[in-house]
């Protein structure tokens, strides 16, 4: 597993990381160094059937992934100046922009 | 102690043996500071508290109100926390005295203490020689007899490794016996407050009051704290497992003498010895540095100079920002590991590295319940391959570094209690031999823990 100089770069971009050209090449050897040392879990046998250990309270497992909706402690409605049938109340475009639209 | 004179000879005690060991660069906290703090505190506590007088000093990732709170950090310089964390405030309550901030790797990313921008803390018995890390600080203060306990935390082993490599007592508590509210996070599904002591019954003492429940932390179990046991006469009845795969073919000599000795007592005391399998070992250490920097590569985003941190660059750009930020501001492992979190996490990596780890992680935990399940009660083994290491000497080599920490991630990755106790010395330096137990059963691991301390002898060469 080699990480080039260009990878570095990209992942310290996502990171929000400042990585300077001097330090560019160390980081790049020791991080694919790293990841080839890591990389060796891989010679286990893949193992879908395992379920992810979390440790804690088992109030903490994983809920089913679902959207719901979150309860405020006032209602949109409360809040906006209009509100019907669950949609905001605000001017049509055409007032900003001119009668053509 | 039950004297408010006492626990002010105690405060001012402490103080001098503070600046005694001040060589060590153990403690981070300036010393008329902290003479000051000690004596208030001392004049504030309760007369009843179990800890009454007794002087604790917590890691520096652990969130104070006297102190400062700087993760060994350059990007919390001077930090002051507006809370402080759960555990500080019940050993107040029982009457200890907060004995300063100790130094520790940065963000407690380390195995030596020399990744803290405070400078590097030295060994008590042999200055050209690491601590261990990364709660490195605590347990020098402890080792040097500046303390009789510290507060330190652990994510792959950052109380046993310094506690092995000192000569003095750590324990790991069960994922959710501690609070974590308080203890700035690195690893959260592996992060524990643990203790550093000069015996086991110190580092337990400590450790009984800072456990059971917190509503403040989610992570932390509906339990009573932790009821100490007595100091057994025997180990009769005990069935202690040796894991075979942590007495491989190539391990220091001396280290298996010391181990084999600490087996035998175990024997004499009565104790059943059982030989045990935990198959998925040699993948510990790779499944914790793929899991531990991805869970410390997004703790760490907070660190940006506009949420927490100072502000490096006026650049205007917000982005600039936070990238000047971060890269002025954490040292070169930080920002290593932040780097590798942020690789294991993404698109195209994340199956072959961070899921498969999270399996791993799931076989590792499962060898232990194996083992648990065929009737056998704790687990003994090295606490670490070698005794304390030069300084430096692998400082350029981060897979020799991680692999200091061989024998303790698993506990870590199966959220399992562990203690490390002296068990002889090698070429002169002190050793650990550690207990692994069942989840919430540190009683039993206590009882061992105190049975064999009595009878090895911890000084002497293996």
């Amino acid at each position: 597993m080699s990480v080039t100089h260009d990878e570095v770069l990209k992942i310290a971009r996502l990171a929000e990381l400042d990585v300077s050209e001097e330090a560019l090449p160390l980081l790049a050897e020791q991080m694919s160094r790293i990841l080839e040392y890591v990389a060796q879990i891989n010679a286990v046998p893949a193992s879908e059937g395992v379920k992810p250990f979390v440790p804690g309270p088992d109030a903490l497992r994983f809920r089913a992934d679902e959207v719901k909706p979150i309860p405020l402690a006032f209602g949109p409605e409360a809040l906006a100046p209009a509100f019907k049938d669950g949609f905001f109340l605000v001017p049509k475009l055409g007032a900003f922009e001119g009668a053509d639209s | 102690m039950s004297d408010p004179s006492e626990a002010l000879a105690s405060a001012k005690a402490t103080a001098d043996r503070l600046v005694k060991a001040k060589r060590l660069n153990a403690c981070l906290t300036p010393v008329g500071e902290l003479r000051k703090a000690l004596v208030t505190q001392a004049q504030a506590a309760h007369p009843s508290g179990v800890l009454y007088g007794m002087p604790v000093a917590v890691k520096d990732n652990i969130c104070t109100l006297e102190f400062t709170t700087t993760c060994g950090s350059k990007i919390l310089e001077s930090y002051r926390s507006p809370y402080e964390a759960t555990a500080v405030a019940k050993l107040k309550a029982a009457g200890a005295l907060i004995a300063g901030k100790t130094n520790c790797d940065e963000f407690a990313m380390g195995s030596s203490t020399e990744h803290s921008a405070y400078g590097r803390t030295l060994h008590p018995f042999d200055k050209t020689r690491v601590p261990g890390g990364s709660s490195g600080g605590s347990a020098a203060l402890v080792a040097a007899g500046a303390v009789p306990a510290a507060l330190g935390s652990e994510t792959g082993g950052s109380v046993r490794q310094p506690a092995s490599l000192c000569g003095v007592v750590g324990i790991k508590p069960t994922y959710g016996r501690v609070s974590r509210w308080g203890l700035v996070a690195f690893g959260s599904s592996l992060d524990q407050i643990g203790v550093l002591g000069r015996s086991v019954h110190d580092a337990a003492r400590v450790l009984s009051v800072i456990s059971g429940r917190d509503p403040k932390d989610s992570t932390c179990e509906e339990r009573d704290p932790l009821r100490l046991p007595n100091v057994p006469e025997s180990l009769q009845g005990f069935v202690i497992g040796i894991p075979r795969e942590y007495f491989p073919a190539d391990l220091d000599p001396a280290v298996r003498r010391a181990c084999d000795r600490a087996v035998r007592l175990c024997k004499e005391l009565g104790a059943a010895v059982r030989e045990v399998a935990l198959p998925h070992t040699a993948y510990a250490v790779p499944t914790y540095y793929i899991l531990a920097p991805a869970e410390a590569s997004s703790n760490l985003a907070r660190y940006d100079g506009a949420r927490y941190g100072p502000r490096f660059d006026g650049s205007a750009d917000v982005r600039a920002l936070y990238r000047t930020t971060r890269g002025e501001g954490f040292g070169p492992e930080v920002r290593r590991r932040i780097l590798l979190g942020t690789y294991v996490l993404s698109s195209g990596y994340y199956d072959a590295y961070y899921r498969k780890a999270q399996q791993m992680r799931a076989l590792i935990a499962q060898d232990f319940r194996n083992a648990f399940d065929r009737g056998v009660d704790l687990l003994f083994t090295p606490t670490t391959p070698s005794p304390a290491f030069k300084a430096g000497e692998k400082l350029d080599d981060p897979v020799a570094m991680y692999l200091s920490d061989i024998f303790t991630v698993t506990a870590n990755l199966a959220g399992l209690p562990a203690i490390s106790l002296p068990i002889g010395r090698v070429k002169g330096l002190p050793l650990g031999g550690q207990f692994i137990g069942q989840a919430f059963l540190e009683d039993e691991m206590l009882e061992a823990a105190y049975a064999l301390e009595r009878v090895v002898p911890a000084t002497e060469e293996a």
